[in-house]
């Protein structure tokens, strides 16, 4: 079905290679996983299925790729099309249209296909995708899952044998994921199509899983394999895979219920020596100072004559860890904006530290409070990562440029730059310019952006959204945090 | 699958999701009848008739509140306002023709120096209202027509432009939003707005965030069979196109500078068909279908037929109707305009989209 002989790409301008000689067999009807850290070219390899690479990003190309017996090099994206639906990782980005019908429907009017047959082609599409009652809805009214499966439907549209998704979940809540990925589930196992499907979230594909691809990024061999093979090979894997590695479980378990059924026995056999017993690990927190951190009274706001806040009182001491949780819509992005001053409450109080904040610009609250959106791409814009650090230094007073050199101020209460990189694993991208760098990087220097004035509480908008595990573990602990994560489990942020 | 054909006339059958429109291309024909009767007179009465008319279309075929497209940028009776005024008011400033003086200003003034006359007051508010009805008019449209309806109205030869220029409307909204969020999140990083270098954090971010969105955007598109460059693309559409155009070029000249209306009206009709083949040849190089057409309805027929009539009246002279109504001229005193109900009687054929709705 799709085979990779010898490949090997480089983008233009670039010093290494892409890919480098991959060499890969896939068989038809496979629900195939890619994973990797970033950065190893997991967008590049599903690029080269359809062609995009190199029609659309130039570059040199040396070896073959085959798809359904179509070279995608010499074959366009546009005959690819017909073969290939691709899915791309933002699901704001990817639509030409702004109605669910007439996007779907887009793929075949360029296909000047017609009029009767496109309508049974849209009708089944949506059938497909569970998209009926949304059909007439303006795309930008959908929820972020229900749009990532208007994107599916619109790749279905022409009804190709193969489906290749890049990140599709990367940019959605923990619940919307679930529906797109159970949605792939569903068409890889009753249609037969062959999906393949560049994912963080592993946990909840993986066993549905007939293949693992892992592409490294040090250099070694491309893994392509049955799933537990791979991950027992690599470090990369979701906690309960790790888990079950650090325990030795053998087979490795992939689902809650396989992990269940091993830590049964395991905890038994603990018991019988002796070992086990008491309380988990519980996080107690001693109220030694005589104020909260933050704390809000009463607060309210009305927006667009919707009350968004209805008298919120809360409290949360320093070491505190606090996730926020709530409905799509239910106004955490709002409060975490009260509380630093971007938006404004009509009634109510918010004290950091005892004093009163409400009312003082966003810059002066910004310097004990850090906030981090949720798009880090908002915040980047200087030449390299360094300087984006010392920018926001800069900002504050606490640092200043002469003759091209950064110099922190004397008596400056903030980290050293380059210690704070060297915690976040970004020492090597110090001098990288920001917007080149992959997602999960990318977050990593927007809160280093943000952390450098050392914030004695720090705001995160869904700071894992797109962050790999890998990454996600990277994210430091500041010293004093209020997180916020939707649905949050707060395991993910430590 | 069976059943489908089922399912597809229940859904065009049903009340909430279909609502009876005008064609785009009514619209336009409206509009440009609407155009004629304010351009070819200047007869208040009249004008007064149109403006009344497009005032209850605009009303009574405005979406509801909420649901319109696009929000105006202004309410088109405040600019009808502002316009007629500056148009009063400059009229009355540099035309020192009239008999009613109202007012005198030193003549050593330049320009504005004389005397200030109601009958150029007059001619003033009559053109700001002409200015206005035509704005209004817009408005009607651009509130009707969603924008894509109306992209949809170009050639077929410039789908490919057509689909970009539809994307670019969506863009500014986008951007609008994002420019939002890159300022709440500048801010936060303790930027204070107080020198021209500010900005740089704000600009940055917003140009290579679009870059970035109009590059995925176009890699989406290509990868769903989107292609507007094709290999092997015919040149004979172009030529075609090229020649009609100078052959209509040379007819116009011909007719106007030259006085040579046979030759020039032969020109003109060979540069319309060379044009539209080409346009049709070209388009024969875009091969695409459309999904759900926008049906014609006889309500379109009697909005088109209005604005036919009204078109026919201000412009040719048709028996039995007397014209001269039309040519109302204030100066040099002013007279009370005269109205015949023929063609008042034919105007109201531009109120035609509030009736059949």
């Amino acid at each position: 079905m799709i085979h990779f002989d010898h490949l090997t790409y480089t983008y233009p301008g670039a010093q290494q290679p892409a890919l480098n000689d991959v060499s890969l067999d896939l068989p038809e009807g496979e629900l195939i996983l890619v994973i990797g850290p970033s950065g190893s070219g997991k967008s590049t390899l599903l690029r080269c299925i359809n062609g995009l690479v190199p029609h659309f990003s130039g570059g040199a190309l040396a070896g073959q790729v085959r798809v359904e017996g179509l070279d995608p090099v010499v074959a366009t994206p546009k005959v690819l099309s017909r073969y290939v639906g691709f899915v791309f990782q933002d699901p704001e980005a990817q639509f030409v249209t702004d109605l669910v019908e007439d996007e779907i429907a887009f793929a075949l009017e360029n296909a000047a296909m017609a009029p009767q047959e496109m309508r049974v082609r849209v009708e089944e599409t949506l059938d497909l995708l569970d998209l009926e009652p949304l059909r007439n809805r303006p795309l930008k009214t959908l929820s972020g899952g229900e749009r990532q499966r208007v994107a599916i439907a619109a790749a279905l549209a022409l009804r190709p044998r193969i489906l290749v998704l890049d990140e599709p979940t990367s940019q959605l809540d923990p619940k919307s994921a679930e529906d797109v990925l159970n949605a792939l589930v569903r068409l890889n196992s009753d249609l037969g199509l062959t999906v393949l499907l560049a994912e963080h979230r592993m946990e909840r594909v993986l066993p549905f899983v007939d293949r693992v691809i892992y592409l490294p990024d040090d250099g070694s061999p491309i893994l392509s394999d049955e799933p537990r093979r791979v991950l027992n090979q690599i470090e990369l894997g979701p906690p309960l895979v790790k888990l079950g590695k650090s325990l030795g479980w053998q087979p490795l378990p992939l689902t809650i219920k396989e992990g269940i059924r091993f830590s049964r026995t395991w905890l038994a056999n603990e018991k019988a020596q002796g070992k086990a017993g008491g309380d988990p690990v519980a996080r107690r927190i001693v109220h030694r100072k005589t104020h909260p951190a933050v704390q809000a009274q009463k607060l309210s706001l009305n927006y667009g004559g919707r009350k968004v806040l209805r008298n919120v009182d809360f409290a949360v001491w320093p070491g505190e860890i606090v996730a926020l949780m709530g409905r799509n819509g239910a106004g955490k992005t709002t409060l975490l904006k009260c509380l630093i001053g971007l938006a404004r409450p009509q009634a109510g109080s918010i004290m950091l530290d005892g004093e009163a904040i409400l009312g003082k610009d966003v810059a002066s609250i910004a310097r004990d409070m850090g906030y981090l959106p949720q798009d880090p791409n908002t915040l980047l814009f200087a030449e390299s990562v360094r300087d984006e650090l010392f920018t926001t230094l800069h900002n504050h007073g606490a640092a200043s440029k002469t003759g091209g050199e950064w110099r922190l101020a004397a008596g400056a209460a903030a980290v050293e730059p380059d210690t704070l990189l060297r915690r976040l694993r970004l020492e090597h991208k110090a001098a990288a310019y920001p917007r080149d760098l992959s997602v999960g990087e990318r977050q990593r220097v927007a809160l280093a952006a943000i952390t450098v004035t050392q914030p004695r509480v720090l705001l995160l908008d869904e700071p894992t959204r797109g962050l790999d595990y890998v990454a996600k573990e990277g994210v430091d602990r500041p010293p004093q945090t209020v997180a916020r994560r939707r649905h949050g489990r707060c395991t993910g942020y430590t | 699958m069976t059943g489908t054909d089922e399912v597809a006339t229940e859904v065009r059958a049903s009340p909430t999701t279909v609502r009876q429109a005008l064609h785009p291309g009514t619209w336009v024909i409206w509009l440009v009848g609407v155009a004629i009767a304010l351009t070819t007179t200047r007869n208040p009465w009249y004008l007064a008739l149109v403006l009344l008319l497009v005032a209850l279309v605009l009303k009574v075929c405005s979406p509801p509140a909420g649901e319109a497209s696009r929000d105006p940028v202004i309410s088109p009776w405040r600019f009808g306002l502002i316009v007629v005024a500056t148009s009063t008011l400059f009229n009355v400033l540099m035309v020192h023709v009239g008999d009613t003086v109202l007012f005198n200003l030193p003549a050593w003034l330049p320009l504005i120096g004389g005397p200030l006359t109601l009958e150029a007051a007059v001619y003033g508010a009559l053109n700001g209202l002409v200015l206005a009805g035509i704005f209004a008019a817009f408005a009607v449209f651009n509130r009707t027509v969603p924008v894509r309806a109306a992209l949809r109205l170009a050639p077929r030869a410039y789908y490919p432009v057509a689909v970009v220029m539809s994307i670019a409307v969506t863009f500014v909204p986008a951007t609008q939003q994002q420019f939002q969020q890159i300022r709440e999140a500048q801010a936060v990083r303790g930027l204070r707005m107080n020198t021209m270098r500010s900005w740089l954090p704000l600009v940055v971010p917003l140009l290579e965030g679009s870059l970035e969105r109009s590059f995925q955007l176009a890699e989406a598109m290509m990868a769903r069979g989107f292609a507007s460059a094709e290999e092997n693309v015919n040149r004979r559409p172009q030529v075609l196109l090229l020649a009609g155009l100078g052959s209509w070029l040379a007819g116009w000249l011909l007719r106007l500078v030259w006085r040579q209306p046979l030759l020039g009206d032969l020109l003109l009709i060979a540069g319309t068909g060379a044009l539209g083949l080409g346009l049709w040849l070209a388009g024969r190089q875009h091969p695409h279908t459309v999904y759900r057409p926008t049906p014609w309805h006889w309500q379109d027929g009697v909005v088109i037929a209005g604005a036919a009539l009204v078109g026919a009246i201000y412009l040719f002279p048709l028996p039995g109707i007397d014209r001269s109504s039309l040519f109302y001229y204030p100066y040099p005193a002013l007279t009370w305009p005269a109205a015949s109900a023929l063609i008042v009687a034919g105007t109201l054929g531009l109120g035609a989209p509030a009736v059949v709705r």
